[in-house]
């Protein structure tokens, strides 16, 4: 069996050879993250037989787990390794015809480190470890964004930047309390402990926690930062950090309050967080002219969703939350793909300038408009099928207040679909503008987005074929003893 | 008097935090801004060795024999320590080189004046 390490090592190894590498042959840097990501995509798929059967734990030093740093491969963190390789390899096949100026291996070297960093937050089993593996996936990004150098990159990369870090000296606090209550930095250790000191106590680590890493996840009060960098990044980055950056955020909320911590007396909040951010997120990207800002505004509408599901905190509901974070995933990362060529095509982000290109692009065109039919939830799209789980769970409940928080999750997806179909609409049936000429996206372009509409209809269409690990990663968030179990032995 | 001598390294170390929050929130310009960034992490770096800290204790590896647990400093929260000074200056090398990208775009540090984006 391959050894898990491998997923993190690869990619950073890769990234800080690519500066070397450039002197050999500059045409050929942009091959490495590819290569890189289809090495991990095949290391991944080939641990999710063993990792969903019982969690693979690496000790990186040796020693048995309390002690050193592991890495934890059990369902959760085998699905978004997956996940994150699969939207590596796509996307950087995309970047080669979409990047086309600027210093281009540092692009590619910062792409690696970014997903390297995403890939160990969602392995580590240790908390200081995934602050560090967080602060890889922080600062590439902040030089992503800035990627372009122009006014809009440099302002909203600084402003992301201000913002993480403090998000990151919280963080960082809360773990430092931590380890002065319980002596250990092993999340299971500090799982089985957390008993032991007073929950008043406990409070203050919690809050700094969540309130650091929900910067990250974009989590309505905190989410000031995420329309300008999504926006002003280049698209392939947009399609990264909309599809992985944010959700990995969130795994880490996710992990931290249902592993670390008892969450039940703090589940009402987060509910009543994720439908607020929901409709927030939903009602400012309606309002949107600029294509990239509205996507990134119904980013943070998902978001909302996905913290709405994570809290109804039943097998169902977290594996919904799972299934919508796979399902997001992919239709984001299609938009913002797809979203880039066109914008290329027309020189313009603002949407009124898209007329016509549904005949211009037909191809394009339809991708993204499946991409938008997956997002709002339309029935053989898998956004249909993850959406329909979520609200399954939250009926399930039936309490009044369910009830009520389901009716405003309709309702945001009322509004989605109001300022999606607006937009599909701009493409295929107002008057076409002249001066465009009818071509396609280039074919390297095409091929990732015709593979992620591909996974969309499969998935959506055969739900089954990823509840084989929904199932079992829902159960690992759900039932914290087992986890312990498991890595403590 | 007790508890102030008992807490010192913690108050000093949330003073600098709040000091550097304090800055950040408040000043317009930006080099100002990053400034109180660094306090603010100086701060946390400082909390985190206090954490580990015991009053005249030595370091594990130079240990007489006979000497009590209770008298070694605890090394875990050094090595985060130092960690985490790495990432705060690639942070803060990072915020400086863009913030001169900033100044040669928009001509200004303030952060009032520089408003390309929008809600």
């Amino acid at each position: 069996m391959v050894n898990p390490v491998l997923l993190i090592v690869v990619p950073i190894g890769l990234a800080f050879l690519t500066p070397i590498l450039r002197f050999i042959s500059k045409k050929w840097v942009k091959f490495i993250p590819v290569l890189g990501f289809i090495f991990n995509l095949a290391v991944s798929i080939s641990l999710i037989p063993a990792a969903i059967h019982d969690p693979l734990i690496v000790k990186l030093g040796g020693f048995a787990p309390p002690f050193s740093i592991v890495l934890v491969v059990g369902p959760v963190g085998i699905l978004f390794a997956t996940l994150i390789s699969l939207a590596g390899v796509l996307v950087s096949f995309y970047a080669l015809s979409y990047i086309k100026e600027g210093p281009q291996q540092k692009y590619h070297m910062l792409y690696m480190l970014l997903l390297a960093g995403a890939t160990g937050v969602v392995l580590t089993g240790d908390i200081f470890n995934l602050f560090v593996f967080f602060e890889i996936l922080c600062i590439s990004s902040y030089a992503l964004v800035a990627y372009l150098g122009n006014k809009a990159g440099i302002e909203s990369a600084i402003k992301y930047l201000i913002q993480g870090s403090i998000g990151s000296s919280l963080l960082l606090v809360g773990i430092g309390l931590l380890y002065g209550y319980f002596g250990t930095l092993n999340m299971a250790d500090i799982a089985s402990q957390i008993g032991t000191v007073d929950a008043s106590r406990l409070f203050i680590p919690m809050a700094l926690m969540i309130t650091g890493l929900g910067i990250e996840a974009a989590i309505f009060p905190l989410n000031a930062w995420l329309p300008d960098a999504h926006s002003s990044a280049p698209s392939s980055i947009s399609a990264i950090l909309s599809g992985i950056a944010i959700e990995v955020g969130l795994y880490a909320v996710i992990r931290v309050l249902f592993t670390l911590f008892d969450v039940s007396s703090f589940l009402l909040f987060m509910l009543v967080l994720g439908v607020v951010t929901l409709i927030i997120g939903e009602l400012c990207a309606m309002s949107q002219k600029n294509i990239k800002r509205m996507l990134a505004y119904s980013s943070i509408g998902q978001i909302g969703l996905i913290v709405f599901a994570f809290s109804l905190s039943s097998n169902f509901g977290v594996g919904g939350g799972l299934f919508q974070m796979i399902s997001h995933t992919l239709s984001k990362a299609l938009l913002f793909l797809a979203a880039g060529f066109m914008i290329y095509k027309t020189g313009s982000m603002e949407i009124s300038s898209f007329e016509g290109i549904g005949r211009k692009m037909p191809l394009t065109a339809l991708l993204f408009t499946i991409g938008t039919f997956s997002l709002v939830g339309l029935p053989p799209f898998v956004g249909f099928a993850s959406k329909f789980m979520i609200i399954r769970a939250a009926l399930a409940k039936g309490e009044m207040l369910y009830t009520l928080l389901i009716g405003l999750v309709l309702l945001a997806t009322v509004i989605e679909g109001s300022y999606f179909f607006k937009v599909i609409q701009v493409m295929y049936f107002k008057g076409s503008k002249t001066g465009i000429t009818k071509s396609e996206s280039p074919i390297t372009g095409l091929i990732p987005m015709i593979i992620f509409a591909s996974l969309i209809i499969f998935i959506g269409v055969y739900p089954e074929f990823i509840m084989g690990i929904i199932n079992p990663a829902a159960s690992e968030l759900i039932d914290k003893f087992s986890y312990i179990r498991s890595v403590l032995g | 008097m007790a508890f102030l001598q008992d807490y010192i390294y913690y108050i000093g170390a949330f003073g600098l935090v709040f000091i550097g929050l304090f800055i950040m929130l408040t000043k317009h310009n930006l080099i100002k801004v990053i400034i109180g960034l660094s306090i603010l992490e100086t701060g946390v770096n400082l909390f985190l060795i206090s954490v580990g800290y015991i009053t005249n204790g030595t370091a594990p590896i130079f240990s007489k024999p006979g000497l009590n647990v209770r008298e070694m400093v605890d090394p875990v929260p050094q090595a985060l320590v130092l960690t985490a000074i790495v990432i705060g200056l690639a942070v803060l090398a990072l915020v400086l080189a863009l913030s001169i990208r900033l100044y040669k775009h928009f001509g200004t540090l303030d952060l009032r004046k520089i408003k390309e984006l929008k809600w």
